[in-house]
């Protein structure tokens, strides 16, 4: 006889309950979620964008510019460190392929030329013969440059999207140099794409200390016509996160606020900081977060200008030592560091009490004004919202008629009770894929409801099987109890045996598809792994239950 | 009738199915090299998602769609091949526009295109022969932040730190002749909008650029093949290596026919559609699975019986689980048909018939197959010493 401990019975009781409440979210009005923690009311699922209407884009970064970019600028420090050391050369040149030959006029100063290039970028890899140095970035280098791009340009295109004040865009990479962005609600695309490649706007002012000391860190009334205030970017955060109406307000404000309207109206803590531009964002070559060797270590930031940026750079921090330095990114000041020496020959570093993570967002922070790649449109789908409607009239109607055709069908061929505990367990197989969808965040997409109806479909396959089975047994001469026993646990292999390999397709298209079709590779798969709960466990505790407790002598079945 | 219990399926049938495989095997490979010929003469009606191209959804403003009218006006465009369909309903069609090249006529339409929208001020011209670069020039100058703004009215996005930091009035954008073929499907769907919006609301655009076309092609056919291969595999692992070359043959069998109903219907393949193959690839197995797993346990049972009478006999015992399962699966698929709507449809035809010759394949082609493999009992037998030492 099917037996089941108690404790599991519960267990799968207290399982499903717990599934019903994480689905729950999905079917409660907004009025009600209002009132639930954030944490839970926030798992509902999300409709796709071919439900919800919106568009898609799937952007390539053109990475050959940024690598010319940076050649260049190793050619110039190259040649500049060949002087240095005395190295004769006929010429230095950035070759189009991302490359920089080299040629010297003594071989024998090879060695020292070599020293030279480890000098100006260590990851520089010199190759070549003779007189003829070939100089290339090594492989992990280029691999590390490729994401550095990659997240600065998905750092960038999320502060575009938020400016056009929609909300809760997808920007994820895709591959190595590609980047998917999805907006939802969107119609009119046009904006988005001017926007794509807007560069940040980066540049460098000091800070008017005066004015900032006589104001003590609250706004000042007056301020002279060479200063203006600009918000901090950690004020601003603060802003979203206590008062989420005023930086709505601030984000979708038409014309847009300048940053000192910003400061008077909200009061978000602001520097004044002077107008004049010290060295603007087209002149930093590069910003990374490292360590510092000298200090034990500790996280710091450091920065490349270019040439120009270089020399002017270096005139303001000679001459403002221990006065704060403004960086200012899109009308935020992302930090203040204080100017501790002269920082001249093109580099520097930024110290402070950071944590690594900190680090690496501030250099992300920095590099948004300075050498991001041409985003093309590979792809593109947009969806207007009433076709979304559309889609999901469709979609649900055929849901609902597609469950309701098979529940019929299991009632008419095995009976109100066995009918009844398929029906039933194809109910929770739901349940839980629509739980596990909610938990994960996935999206629903049209597809993805196909994925449902055809999950529906197959998960009363197994009580088929179980079902087909004992009236085998049956007629082979079985007791009722023995029947229903022996085509539950005789069912089972097969039934686990054909979850398996449709979950292998699942599995492989789901790692295969992109958009659409994802969303339909989810909701199969999650269908097939709950499945395999409610074929074996869920199952079981209905037939152990039901034999305990009616011991049936007969089946009708 | 829903009160008491049916059997669809006669409990004891004795249906000799292996008699008939002969039949059944000449039936299946000519379904099957009609298929594959049919793709090779009619080839497959590719949708963008694989070939790259265009594809508009646009409803009428008022009354129904008029296809000849909007066919004329397409065709005339110049935009390449343009074909239209209804969809859905009488009012709405779907417009699906070739892969565009990245050639002269690409930046004659955005020189069209550009004077439009932006004034006749305007001019757009192709660059230096052999590059994709492209020419603007504009009624007065701009700076870099207005050069965005304005080539993106004709669907370019170039980065704002290329274009000219001083005002000027002209300014060449250098792109090579693929991202210039990318570029021209933004023209092209800018095209379309300026000559139907009048009378046609736009409700959907899909846009594949050249590139991820063939991407999208060559990874769906490693898809396909690498989850044929796994779940022959595994079958493989879970029975015999007769098994598992028996499902592989029953699965490659579902899909190419399953392909053969894609050009038959001229029905539009795209990435749903792969969806489709694979799934049916999945769910095909698991009729198989049913049988395979009976055939296992007979030959453990009646280890006399020759294997046609061991098939026939475990086929016969299972097959009122084989069609019942196969029902349920038809019947939710078949009201994705009815009701799914114009985006499903093939998919949803596919799967259909999927259902239908999974079911059939897993009778006679995946049985039949382990005839012809010479499956003997005895070559089960290191399986069950391999159980028992394992207790």
């Amino acid at each position: 006889m099917l037996h089941l401990p108690r404790w599991q019975t519960i267990a799968i009781i207290i399982f499903t309950a717990l599934a019903g409440i994480f689905a729950l979210p999905n079917i409660l009005p907004d009025s009600v979620d209002d009132l639930l923690p954030k944490w839970y009311a926030q798992n509902r699922i999300n409709l796709g964008l071919d439900l919800r209407g919106g568009a898609h884009f799937l952007l390539e970064a053109d990475l050959r510019g940024v690598l010319n970019e940076r050649m260049t600028n190793v050619a110039d420090s190259l040649r500049g460190e060949l002087r240095k050391k005395q190295v004769a050369f006929k010429e230095v040149a950035a070759e189009p392929n991302g490359h920089v030959t080299v040629e010297l006029r003594d071989e024998a100063q090879r060695a020292t030329a070599i020293e030279a290039i480890r000098a100006v970028d260590p990851s520089l890899v010199a190759a070549g013969t003779g007189p003829v140095i070939d100089i290339s970035f090594s492989d992990q280098e280029l691999t590390r440059k490729r994401k550095e791009v990659i997240d600065q340009s998905i750092e960038i295109l999320r502060r575009r999207v938020d400016e056009t004040g929609t909300l809760e865009p997808t920007i994820v990479r895709e591959g190595s140099d590609r980047i998917l962005l999805q907006v939802p609600g969107i119609k009119d695309t046009t904006e988005l794409k001017s926007k794509i490649n807007q560069t940040a706007k980066l540049t460098f002012h000091l800070v008017n200390e005066n004015v900032a000391a006589a104001s003590g860190g609250g706004l000042p009334a007056v301020l002279p016509p060479t200063t203006f205030l600009v918000p901090t970017r950690e004020g601003m955060q603060a802003l979203k996160a206590t008062n989420i109406k005023a930086y709505d307000e601030i984000q979708s404000a038409n014309p847009r606020l300048t940053p000192e309207q910003i400061c008077r109206r909200y009061h978000p803590p602001c520097l004044p900081v002077f107008k004049r531009v010290v060295v603007g964002g087209e002149d930093l070559d590069d910003a990374k977060a490292t360590f510092d060797q000298q200090q034990g270590g500790r996280p710091i930031i450091s920065f490349t200008f270019n040439a120009a940026g270089g020399r002017s750079f270096c005139a303001a921090t000679r001459q403002n030592i221990g006065k704060r330095l403004a960086i200012q990114l899109d009308n935020e000041i992302i930090s203040a560091p204080v100017v501790q020496s002269a920082i001249c020959g093109g580099s520097g570093i930024i110290t402070g009490s950071f944590t690594p993570q900190q680090t690496q967002e501030q250099a992300l922070l920095l590099r948004s004004g300075a050498l991001p790649a041409t985003l093309t449109i590979i792809e593109e789908r947009t969806v207007g919202a009433d076709l979304g409607a559309d889609a999901i009239h469709a979609g649900t109607v055929a849901a609902l008629v597609g469950t309701g055709l098979v529940m019929f069908f299991m009632f008419g061929t095995y009976g109100p009770l066995f009918g009844g505990f398929a029906n039933l367990a194809m109910a929770v197989n739901l349940l839980l894929v629509l739980a596990g969808m909610s938990v994960l965040g996935a999206s629903l997409t049209l597809p993805g409801i196909a994925g449902l109806v055809l999950t529906v479909g197959m998960s009363v396959d197994s009580n088929v099987l179980i079902y087909e089975r004992v009236r085998e047994e049956r007629a082979n001469g079985r007791s009722a109890l023995g029947a229903l026993t022996a085509g539950y646990e005789r069912a089972l292999t097969a039934v686990i045996d054909s979850n398996f390999t449709a979950l292998i397709a699942g599995v492989l298209l789901f790692g295969f598809g992109s958009g659409p079709i994802r969303g339909f590779a989810t909701s199969l798969s999650l269908g097939l792994l709950t499945h395999l709960f409610t074929a074996t466990i869920f199952t079981r505790m209905l037939l152990a239950t039901w034999m305990r407790w009616r011991r049936p002598t007969e089946l009708t079945l | 009738m829903l009160w008491k219990p049916h059997h669809i399926v006669p409990a004891h049938t004795k249906f000799d199915f292996m008699g008939k495989r002969v039949w059944a095997l000449g039936l299946s490979t000519l379904i099957n090299v009609l298929s594959l010929v049919g793709v090779f003469v009619f080839g497959l009606n590719f949708g963008i998602d694989f070939e790259g191209g265009i594809a508009i959804q646009v409803r009428a403003k008022q009354g129904t769609i008029h296809l000849d009218e909007l066919r004329a006006t397409a065709a005339a465009l110049g935009i390449g091949e343009v074909s239209l369909q209804e969809f859905g309903d009488k009012s709405s069609a779907l417009i699906r526009v070739q892969r565009q090249e990245g050639n002269a006529e690409c930046v004659a339409h955005a020189d069209t295109v550009m004077k439009r929208r932006a004034g006749n001020g305007w001019s757009v011209k192709p660059g230096a022969s052999g590059t994709g670069d492209v020419v603007f020039t504009g009624p007065s100058q701009l700076d870099s932040a207005g050069w965005r703004d304005a080539v993106s009215r004709v669907g370019l996005t170039v980065l704002e730190r290329e274009l000219p930091r001083n005002n000027t009035n002209t300014v060449k954008i250098d792109m090579t002749p693929e991202q210039r073929a990318e570029w021209c499907q933004q023209v092209a769907i800018k095209v379309v909008d300026d000559a139907i919006s009048e009378k046609y609301d736009i409700r959907g655009t899909e846009s594949v650029g050249p590139k991820i076309g063939a991407e999208l092609m060559h990874s769906g056919i490693i898809a396909v093949l690498a989850t044929l291969g796994a779940i022959a595999v595994y079958m493989w692992f879970r029975f015999e290596w007769q098994f598992g070359i028996g499902a592989l043959i029953s699965m490659l069998h579902d899909v190419i026919s399953t392909i053969g109903i894609f050009v038959l219907f001229r029905l539009d393949f795209s990435l749903t559609a792969l969806a489709a193959v694979l799934t049916i690839a999945g769910y095909s197995i698991n009729d198989t699975v049913v049988v395979f797993d009976r055939v296992r346990e007979n030959m453990r049972r009646y280890k006399k019986l020759g294997l046609i009478d061991l098939l026939n006999l475990s086929i016969n015992e299972t097959l009122s689980r084989t069609v019942m399962t196969s029902i349920t699966v038809f019947v939710a698929v078949a009201a994705l048909v009815i009701f799914g709507g114009p985006v499903l449809y093939s998919f949803s035809i596919a799967m259909l018939w999927g259902v239908i010759v999974g079911t059939y394949s897993s009778i006679w082609i995946a049985c039949a197959g382990l005839v012809y493999l010479k499956l003997r009992p005895e070559q089960l037998r290191h399986e069950e010493e391999g159980a028992k030492a394992k207790t």
